[in-house]
């Protein structure tokens, strides 16, 4: 026994030596990616850079959904009040200009503060009715958005927004902006990791496979599933920010459903609560499709047979993380498979 | 306060209608949930396709000229036509997107409904497209279909779905009554009384036949049934059938009354009939239809107090009440209240 762990264990110190390197390789290609001399750099930036925006909501959602287990249909509501919090206080609506760098940490308080009040109603929901209510509330919000015309400017959106700065230099340009969205991203990556990794994340995990044991255990259920909710809708609140002020202006049809079902999608494609899931996800979802131009009609088609396949065939995604796998495959074949399987998943 | 009570009598035949057409979707969610203990996310496309097909065998027969000589034939026919269009889809549904995930974790089936629901409203919505790129290919400049198939094709298709709204031509638009001062179109007296018999009809089925008898055992303990020697994979194939079915018949129906038909009309029905299940206390067959009637008519009796845009936040904000304060619905029992 002891001679089998220590090759395994040996055999995975090499494996994440090889996902590390792998991850710092592909951070420098994209870091380097503005520099390069191609005829087209700037469309590839854009694409890339909006590729990194729905990174950014994607580790937000897989906080939620893939760390949590909680199903959150209305993600967007929370890039949505991040947004338009941006968007109102850094444009002439109000004639309000506050610096960008003062508004993200307003957005994101604001965003976590509207998961908490969302989280706090439907903590004892599972499962579907989660999934109704939230996509109730992202719905609530578009409309308000659209209809608050006093307020959010409706349906005409929000324009000519201020460009952040940085010690005196103005982001504006689309590699400004990639930048901006890379650092957010890296950011973000480094934290969420740590979380997954930490007392808060094993106690999503342990909510997620069972509740009711999770509470047995001594498992604060109220406070990790609302701090999932909070955490999720302030990275979703920087996203929102950052959009609002990249694109310089905003309309409710930003907000629509098929954000928070784009950024569903790109999680489960990845694997659900895998982090470099994520990206790969993002980068199958939102820049495959923008590259491919001529499938772009057939884009969502695709995405909803491939979402009913992936759940027959691998619902555990292209990247599982190794839990969630355990857990999908476990279920599906019996409960045998969990005795043999937990110790190759602690070795 | 001042309260104009005819207009507020108005608005509440007008919420009896809404409601009717709630409850016949949300009977399709309620039972769904009974056998399977899942929302099944495509039913408004369901309910969306059987309204297309109701349309697409109306407009044939329109065409023919069959309508102006036989119109209430033309009428039976083409809720035939919906309610075959919605079954087929709720049966293939049932049997390529949820059974094979049927001993899946919980949150396979769903998120497999919810890649349903997006395929079946972008199939609808580019089946003219479709069918101009399938017939359209050509091996060396020289095209595989012949002119005159092309053309056809894509004809057909275009008259089935399409992303343009599509309209229905207006029938039930037949005039109406006066009741006092209060004017009742008889178009909603119908779509009423349709919604009525149809769910009698259900409701005697599930009450006092063997298949209902089959469908509430599987749906108070599925290995019990089977056990019992019911084939639990046909009772619960024929649920999908007859809730989609209803969805159907309530497809066709929003078709005549509304005019109007787009691939995504299906979105709001669907969650606000999700929402009267779940006030209803979700699995249980009269709570869908109480539900129903009660969110129609607190919806108009909300715009009576905010503005007209507002009614969506009012179905909302009464389903997380429902589910805050009594999550097993009206007439939900301890099973339901068990399973949130």
């Amino acid at each position: 026994m002891g001679n089998e762990s220590t090759t395994s264990k040996r055999q995975i110190l090499s494996k994440s030596n090889l996902r590390y390197a792998i991850t710092f390789i592909f951070a420098i290609a994209l870091a380097t990616l503005p520099m390069l001399n191609f005829p087209q750099t700037s469309y590839w930036v854009r694409v890339v850079g909006y590729t990194g925006l729905y990174i950014i909501l994607g580790l937000g959602l897989n906080v939620v959904v893939g760390f949590a287990g909680l199903l959150d249909l209305g993600y967007v509501a929370f890039y949505a009040i991040g947004a338009y919090t941006f968007a109102l206080l850094a444009g002439g609506h109000f004639d309000i200009h506050l610096s960008f760098w003062l508004i993200i940490p307003i957005a994101g308080l604001l965003a976590s503060l509207a998961g908490i009040l969302l989280g706090l109603p439907v903590l004892k929901m599972r499962g579907d009715y989660l999934a109704i209510v939230t996509l109730g509330f992202g719905e609530i919000i578009r409309l308000l958005a659209t209809n608050l015309t006093g307020f959010t400017n409706g349906s005409q959106g929000l324009y000519n927004l201020d460009k952040p700065s940085l010690f005196g230099f103005i982001l504006k340009s689309g590699t400004n902006f990639y930048y901006l969205i890379f650092v957010l991203v890296l950011i973000i990556f480094f934290v969420v990791n740590r979380l997954d990794r930490s007392r808060i994340g094993r106690a999503w995990i342990a909510i997620r496979e069972d509740e009711d044991v999770a509470q047995m255990m001594g498992v604060n259920t109220t406070f990790y599933k609302l701090l999932a909710f909070a955490i999720g809708a302030l990275i979703g609140g920087l996203g929102g920010s950052v959009f609002a002020a990249w694109q310089g202006s905003i309309f409710p049809d930003n907000f629509n459903l098929f954000v928070s079902i784009n950024v569903l999608c790109l999680i489960i494609i990845g694997g659900m609560g895998s982090i470099p899931g994520v990206i790969i996800g993002s980068f199958a979802l939102i820049a495959l499709p923008d590259i491919l131009r001529e499938f772009a009609t057939y884009r969502l088609l695709i995405f909803g047979l491939l979402l009913v396949i992936m759940m027959i065939a691998r619902p555990e995604g292209f990247i599982p993380s190794r839990r969630r796998q355990l857990e999908l495959h476990s279920k599906s074949n019996g409960d045998q498979t969990i005795s043999s399987d937990i110790p190759g998943e602690e070795a | 306060m001042d309260i104009n009570w005819v207009n507020l009598t108005e608005q509440l035949v007008n919420g009896i209608t809404v409601g009717s057409f709630y409850a016949l979707i949300a009977l399709g969610y309620t039972m769904v949930y009974g056998v399977l203990k899942m929302i099944n996310f495509a039913h408004s496309e369901v309910f969306m396709i059987g309204s297309y097909s109701g349309l697409f065998v109306l407009n044939i027969l329109t065409n023919s000229g069959l309508y102006e000589k036989a119109p209430l034939l033309v009428v039976i026919i083409t809720f035939l036509a919906g309610v075959l269009g919605s079954s087929i889809i709720g049966v293939l549904l049932e049997r390529l997107a949820y059974r094979p995930l049927r001993r899946a974790a919980r949150l396979a089936p769903l998120i497999s409904a919810i890649g349903a629901s997006i395929f079946l409203q972008e199939l609808i919505r580019l089946l003219p497209d479709m069918g101009k790129a399938i017939t359209g290919i050509s091996i060396g400049g020289k095209f595989i279909f012949s002119e005159n198939a092309r053309t056809s094709v894509v004809k057909v298709l275009t008259s089935f779905g399409g992303a343009y709204p599509k309209a229905y031509p207006g029938v039930l638009n037949i005039g109406g009554f006066m009741l006092g001062d209060v004017y009742i179109a008889y178009g909603r007296v119908i779509v009423v009384i349709i919604a009525i018999l149809i769910m009698a009809l259900l409701f005697s089925l599930v009450k006092y036949t063997r298949f209902g008898k089959a469908m509430r055992a599987v749906s108070e303990d599925k290995d019990s049934a089977a056990l019992m020697g019911i084939n639990v994979d046909k009772v619960i194939s024929r649920t999908f059938l007859i809730g989609s079915a209803m969805a159907g018949v309530a497809g066709v129906l929003v078709g005549l009354y509304y005019i109007q038909i787009k691939t995504n009309m299906g979105f709001t029905p669907g969650i606000k009939a999700f929402t009267a299940a779940v006030l209803g206390g979700i699995g249980n067959i009269p709570g869908a239809m109480l539900g129903a009637y009660i969110l129609g008519l607190a919806e108009v009796i909300g715009v009576q107090f905010l503005p007209a845009v507002y009614k969506d936040v009012v179905a909302f904000s009464l389903l997380v009440l429902t589910l805050i304060f009594k999550p097993t619905g009206i007439l939900g029992g301890k099973e339901s209240g068990r399973r949130i």
